[in-house]
């Protein structure tokens, strides 16, 4: 396997989470004069951090959501080569019913990405430190003031986390695929004694990907090849309601005379997650977490379903981690399941944002969650196909109604989970909406050449060409 | 139980087209409470759907998809019965329907006369009629809220034996389940056989008739590969993937309950040699789909029914599927498992990604292969499911629950029975 990747063409965030730049903010921006705003992209393009090579201090990356490509002279006919959802957007009637995005948390109520405050372009901005973050950012502010054809609509800022632990209290980002010819493979295997290797391809358009083709390159006037070394990035800002989660579990295990237990709180905390706080995954240790000592992590992720795990007694068949990758556990034949797992992987990028809860059981009022991102270059076989397949399925692995109990959207019949255990399963019910979507849209990341065409961009002279808005 | 499925197709007179159209929008959007078609009522009923079809050269169809429990006198019975006058109403929009008023007789002989039979299908649940899962699904209900009372920490309470008899204690004091003591099997031992003979004398007929099947499968392959050389070139020239809007009008109509319908209508690639190609074809998928009782076709295991039928004189190849789970996983599975399958089906019908000797290649172009699909799709405007919240996985493993409750089980089977819930 020696595929060759463009790194000078590809966007650095593609093959690196930037892990030694712990503080970041994302630009959430909208053009106001397209004119200007290219010419604003014209001078960004050359500070873009690439993939070539790591970049000390701070990073620097750009994205587009398709009201953006419109703008910038993009028309109906060119956006329809990119894929329909990035086309469409995240917010159509039907997507908001695969996503989850209803009720509580329906686009309309979003504090952005929804009709009425929607965004344009990402920027995502990365530092080692407080200070470099504040330099970079009045920076570019100070150049988009100045250059103008461009709004802030928000900025989000994921600051710097005491640790490595989601708020609900977690180790997170421990399951990651390697991208092929990333040459990742090795660090990752030291980390967590586990790579999957997926193609380039399902991350990067432009390569071979899991079905062995290289499909089709979105496109752009005078630059048939504009989409590749390019990729779409999917954010959502998913809220956590720490209390809420926390509060509800000591609830449904209170002892008979009104007591909480400590023991089947984390134990039901750890069912839903299908990991211990630590990060220790529960098919290995079904009992309990094999790090006492709350600083010590484990990013182990040396396990399959099949085998080791078949009836869910360790990791529940409907837990968090279970669905969101179920390997090689769906369906008889565990090396057929492990194939078609691989088609729906995806890169996850985000950060948490918010302080720290100091009292898990009281509700602050401090907005805290995770920004999350993800990468994939098909967006309905990869984010939206776990999300409704596996995350919001009721019937996921023949379960019966019930849904991701930590991330999923329960209504009044899918509030249930399900324990599997030995002689027979526990069940735990009415659990609540833990997170809530306050704002999300899908993002294409283009390579440098694309960012290029698109600061010259020539804007069709026949204007009824030029697609004004997307029609969702 | 054995189910039938069945289509009918009318024509449907241009002038009522709109009328029609309004009537069964009427129907779809209060399937439970319409005053034409009363679904719940028909209890040998398990998926509906009313297709409008349009095109050019073949007219506006009517399709009204049935796959129901029993035979088909029985099940006009039961339709004309519940939903005599409303059928009529539908009905009276099509170019031959005889009756200016309604009249039992005339109703069912006219649609008695519109009977479409597949020349393939599958049936996910075999042998379960719709009152049987209804039933089963109620079964697992009450048992599940029996065990949501039991004490996991009483070790007296979870004891394998004694749990297991309180269960049966439970369910034989609940007199709304004494029928969950009849015993009902699945299929007949009959039933079972009939397929692998039917298989068998085939795989035996072409064994002795081999010195005059390969000299002529060798001619009928080289001019199978003339024709997809030429067939691939043309697609590599026309090609262009379907337009978003298209899709965004069937997707609004996905994704409502656990299940999702599918009705594609394609052209059989002119020329008799595609015909036979494609009758021989669905004729060895409908052999092998005859063996499948353990809810999977070619390693698919989420389809409920699905069925092919050639209309419009062999010139098109309808299909419809009442499948569990969302479209991207259905299409996910028959590129992954049963490429092959359906390759040798639709790649002799006209759009279809090119195949190499009838069964390679063709689906596994997902991305075209996908668009292919959603091209040749059209919402059901009427679609309807006796068990909306259920898969096939679900039915299965609800019968297998009422099959052995009160079966006397040793140890490992009474604790594989329990982790059925």
């Amino acid at each position: 396997m020696t595929i060759q990747l463009e790194r000078d063409d590809i966007q650095g965030f593609v093959l690196s989470s930037y892990a030694h730049l712990p503080c970041a903010n994302y630009l959430l921006l909208q053009i106001t004069d397209p004119e200007l705003a290219r010419g604003w992209i014209k001078h960004f393009v050359s500070q873009i951090t690439t993939a070539a090579k790591k970049q000390e201090g701070f990073s620097l990356n750009l994205a587009f959501t398709s009201t953006g490509l419109s703008k910038l002279g993009f028309t109906a006919s060119e956006l329809s080569t990119f894929s329909r959802s990035f086309a469409e957007g995240m917010i159509s009637e039907h997507r908001s019913r695969i996503l989850g995005d209803t009720d509580e948390n329906k686009p309309e109520s979003w504090d952005w990405g929804s009709a009425d405050n929607s965004v344009d372009i990402l920027l995502l901005v990365f530092a080692e430190n407080e200070n470099a973050l504040d330099a970079q950012l009045s920076l570019r502010f100070g150049e988009i003031e100045s250059c103008g054809g461009l709004r802030k609509v928000f900025a989000l800022a994921a600051g710097r986390q005491a640790d490595t632990k989601e708020h609900f209290g977690f180790e997170d980002g421990v399951g990651q695929p390697v991208i092929e010819g990333s040459g990742s493979e090795l660090k990752q295997q030291t980390r967590t004694h586990h790579a999957t290797i997926i193609k380039a391809g399902e991350f990067i358009l432009g390569y071979e990907n899991e079905l062995d083709i290289r499909v089709a390159l979105p496109e752009a006037r005078e630059m048939p090849t504009f989409g590749r070394n390019g990729t779409y990035l999917v954010f959502r800002q998913m809220e956590q309601d720490v209390a809420k989660f926390w509060n509800y579990l000591r609830d449904i295990t209170r002892r008979a005379d009104g007591t909480s237990d400590d023991a089947a709180l984390e134990y039901f905390a750890a069912k839903i997650v299908g990991r211990w706080k630590s990060g220790a995954p529960l098919t290995k240790y079904p009992n309990s977490d094999p790090h006492k000592n709350p600083t010590e992590k484990s990013n182990e992720n040396d396990f399959e379903y099949h085998e080791q795990d078949q009836k869910g007694f360790g990791c529940p068949i409907g837990a968090h981690i279970r669905r969101t990758n179920p390997r090689d556990s769906l369906g008889p034949d565990p090396e057929t399941a492990l194939e078609s797992a691989k088609r729906h992987r995806i890169i996850r990028r985000g950060r948490s944002y918010g302080s720290r809860i100091e009292n898990r059981f009281v509700a602050d009022g401090v907005p805290r969650g995770l920004n999350f991102i993800c990468l994939n270059t098909d967006i309905e076989r990869q984010f939206e196909f776990i999300q409704q397949t596996w995350v919001n399925n009721r019937t996921f692995a023949g379960l019966y109604d019930e849904v991701d109990p930590l991330i999923g959207k329960k209504d009044k019949d899918t509030g249930s989970f399900t324990v599997q255990n030995d002689p027979v399963r526990r069940r735990i019910h009415n659990i609540q909406d833990f997170v809530q979507i306050k704002g999300g849209a899908y993002f294409f990341m283009p390579g440098i050449e694309a960012l290029r065409h698109l600061a010259r961009f020539s804007v069709e002279t026949d204007e009824s060409e030029v697609a004004p808005s997307i029609e969702v | 139980m054995p189910q039938t499925i069945l289509t009918f197709i009318c024509e449907v007179n241009p002038d009522n087209l709109g009328r029609l159209t309004a009537l069964l929008e009427q129907i779809q959007n209060n399937r439970d409470a319409n005053p034409y078609i009363p679904f719940a009522a028909l209890k040998s009923l398990h998926f509906a759907s009313f297709v409008i079809h349009d095109d050019e050269d073949y007219g506006s169809k009517l399709i009204f998809e049935n796959n129901f429990d029993g035979l088909i006198d029985d099940y006009l019975e039961e339709l004309s019965r519940h939903a005599g006058t409303g059928l009529h109403e539908i009905y009276s929009c099509c170019s031959d329907y005889p009756a200016s008023a309604y009249e039992k007789r005339t109703l069912v002989e006219y649609l008695g006369s519109k009977v479409v039979r597949p020349k393939a299908f599958h049936i996910g649940n075999v042998g379960r009629s719709a009152e049987r899962i209804g039933r089963e699904n109620i079964l697992r209900l009450k048992i599940e809220e029996f065990l949501d009372k039991i004490n996991p920490s009483d070790k007296s309470d979870t004891a394998l034996g004694s749990l297991r008899s309180r269960i049966q204690t439970f369910t034989r004091n609940e007199s709304s389940l004494d029928w969950a003591e009849e015993m009902q099997i699945r299929q007949t031992l009959m039933e079972r056989i009939i397929p692998w003979v039917e298989i068998f004398a085939v795989g035996f007929g072409i064994f002795i008739l081999m010195p005059v099947i390969i000299p002529l499968a060798i001619i009928w392959l080289m001019i199978l590969r003339r024709k997809e050389n030429r067939d691939a070139d043309e697609f590599q020239n026309d090609f262009e993937f379907v337009a978003y809007d298209h899709i965004r009008g069937l997707v609004e109509r996905e994704d409502r309950i656990v299940q999702n319908h599918l009705a594609s209508i394609t052209r059989v690639k002119p020329g008799w040699f595609r015909l036979v190609t494609l009758k021989l074809v669905l004729r060895l998928a409908n052999l092998v789909a005859r063996t499948s009782n353990k809810g999977e076709l070619s390693g698919i295991p989420s389809i409920h029914f699905a069925h092919w039928s050639l209309i419009d004189k062999g010139q098109r190849l309808l299909f419809l599927s009442n499948y569990g789970g969302s479209w991207g996983s259905y299409l996910d599975d028959f590129i992954d498992k049963a490429s092959l399958g359906l390759t040798a089906i639709w790649s002799n019908t006209s759009g279809f990604p090119p195949a190499k000797f009838l069964a390679f290649k063709g689906a596994r172009d997902g991305p075209r292969f996908k668009s292919f699909a959603r091209r040749s799709q059209t919402a059901a405007i009427v679609w309807y499911s006796a068990y909306p919240n259920l898969t096939v996985q679900n039915i299965n493993n609800n019968s297998a629950i009422r099959e052995d409750l009160y079966t006397a089980l040793d140890d490992d089977a009474s604790k594989e029975w329990l982790q059925r819930f």
